[in-house]
């Protein structure tokens, strides 16, 4: 446990004890428990050993996002870089209220894959990854159990979505495919294409916007 | 949603515009809709939000080994020709309010390059070196712990209401964080954040919105935090709204 406080005592403060040391000044700080809204101010200010605990922090997630959308495990690390370099740049104008640390860091990880494959390949995506992480996402056995209440409800709602809306709003929202990629891959008329995207997003919106009412969705 | 045929034509387009895929020209005119529609604007918002949870399904995965030291080395590649004096930045978000980006964060970050005029320097010293002191240092046994803190409490007194933390090393960062939500209405709106010496002069390090009472913000600062004694935070109009002494903060950590 740690106390902080002056030399009349201390009391207990939520953090664990520290897991970094500084190596520069000789003293410590337990930055390794920061708030990651903290982290990132203090990663702005260009302090070296908080860069190196933010990508510890986060480095699982964003490559795991590099990864699913490329495929490619050499361009995810690219991604992966891109995207911490990307949150040091502009850590200074990150906006708690439009989201995580975790979800703004994810978006960026998102968009730089989805440019990155786009840049590189003719086809975002081959027909037994979009299955294989189709599986993957809609899995809501014990392998999740530990999964906040909304994603476990989500991936279940992207599960009982029918097959075809849910292969469109996964090429759409993972791989970053238009409509009319999407109708290419499918063989579909554009319009088609459109309405499973629209319809699977009304439906992921209903249990999405129950979840933030605090409502129970079956 | 009014009866205007622009909102049908949102509707039918929302779902690409919040995933970012709707080509140009029909996003172009999907977002001037927007500008102008508050309902089709919390319609996207909610689409949004749908896509960035999607995206939150995909599964974490093992990036190679070493990989976080390579980062961390890069950005200390691309910080020190940047070095020289810090300058103090204006925090928090560059934008404010929802004019739903319709590409996602994409337009977020557009508007971040927009105000990333306003990136700091680095303060010169050995990145590279530090980097390797953190990985390999062993944790020493004991003690020592160079940040201040404070409680924020507000102004007429009562519990404490935030708090304040603020590292005086180099560079030097303070973090604040507030949720004046006491009786009556909760105050929103811009914040500044002053720091008070032991002589009751002041500077002032920083502004931050806060909402509905809530709020909080970091930033590096080029000042001594070692010579401020408290922190007083205020509204507008320069109402002080919570205040806090600093003190030195000792972190003990027991032997194993």
């Amino acid at each position: 446990m740690i106390f902080r406080g002056g030399r009349t005592g201390g009391r207990a403060i939520p953090w664990w004890p520290p897991n970094v040391y500084r190596g520069v000044s000789g003293s410590r700080f337990p930055v390794g428990r920061l708030p990651d809204e903290a982290l990132l101010s203090g990663l702005a200010t260009g302090d070296p050993e908080l860069a190196v605990i933010f990508v510890r922090r986060f480095q699982h997630r964003v490559f795991g996002v590099a990864m699913a959308v490329t495929r490619d495990p050499q361009l995810a690390e690219d991604v992966a870089q891109q995207t911490f370099e990307r949150a040091w740049r502009h850590a200074q104008i990150y906006d708690p209220r439009r989201g995580s640390v975790m979800t703004w860091l994810t978006t960026i990880a998102h968009n730089l894959a989805v440019d990155a494959v786009r840049a590189r390949r003719t086809e975002p995506m081959a027909p037994e990854d979009l299955e294989e992480l189709l599986g993957v996402v809609t899995e809501t056995p014990e392998r999740w159990a530990l999964a906040d209440e909304a994603s476990t409800q989500l991936r279940a709602a992207l599960a009982r979505l029918p097959r075809e809306q849910a292969r469109a709003v996964m090429m759409a929202g993972v791989y970053g495919m238009t409509a009319r990629q999407v109708a290419d891959a499918e063989r579909i008329p554009l319009g088609t294409a459109k309405t499973r995207i629209r319809a699977a997003m009304a439906k992921l919106r209903a249990v999405v916007a129950s979840l933030e009412r605090g409502d129970h969705v079956q | 949603m009014s009866s205007d045929p622009t909102c049908d034509t949102l509707r039918e387009v929302g779902a690409e515009l919040a995933l970012g895929v709707l080509p140009g020209r029909e996003r172009a005119e999907a977002v001037a809709h927007l500008d102008r529609c508050a309902d089709c604007r919390e319609y996207v918002r909610q689409l949004t939000l749908v896509g960035d949870r999607l995206i939150g399904l995909l599964p974490d995965g093992e990036p190679p080994p070493g990989f976080d030291n390579r980062v961390a080395r890069g950005l200390a590649r691309q910080a020190a020709p940047a070095g020289g004096h810090r300058r103090a930045r204006a925090p928090g978000p560059a934008h404010q309010g929802l004019r739903v980006r319709a590409r996602r964060a994409r337009l977020r970050l557009a508007a971040a390059a927009a105000a990333a005029a306003l990136a700091v320097g680095f303060a010169g010293w050995a990145v590279g070196t530090a980097v390797q002191d953190v990985t390999a240092a062993p944790p020493p046994a004991v003690e020592s712990e160079p940040v201040l803190v404070g409680d924020m409490t507000p102004a007429g007194g009562g519990a404490a209401v935030g708090e304040i933390y603020a590292h005086p090393g180099s560079p030097a960062w303070i973090f604040v964080s507030v949720a004046l939500t006491g009786p009556g209405t909760p105050y929103t709106g811009e914040v500044t954040c002053l720091l008070e010496r032991g002589d009751g002069t002041d500077v002032r390090v920083g502004t931050f919105p806060v909402r509905d009472g809530r709020g909080h913000w970091g930033a590096g600062v080029d000042v001594d935090l070692t010579r401020f004694s408290g922190a007083r935070l205020t509204s507008a109009d320069g109402t002080v709204l919570a205040t806090a002494p600093l003190r030195k903060g000792q972190v003990l950590t027991p032997e194993e």
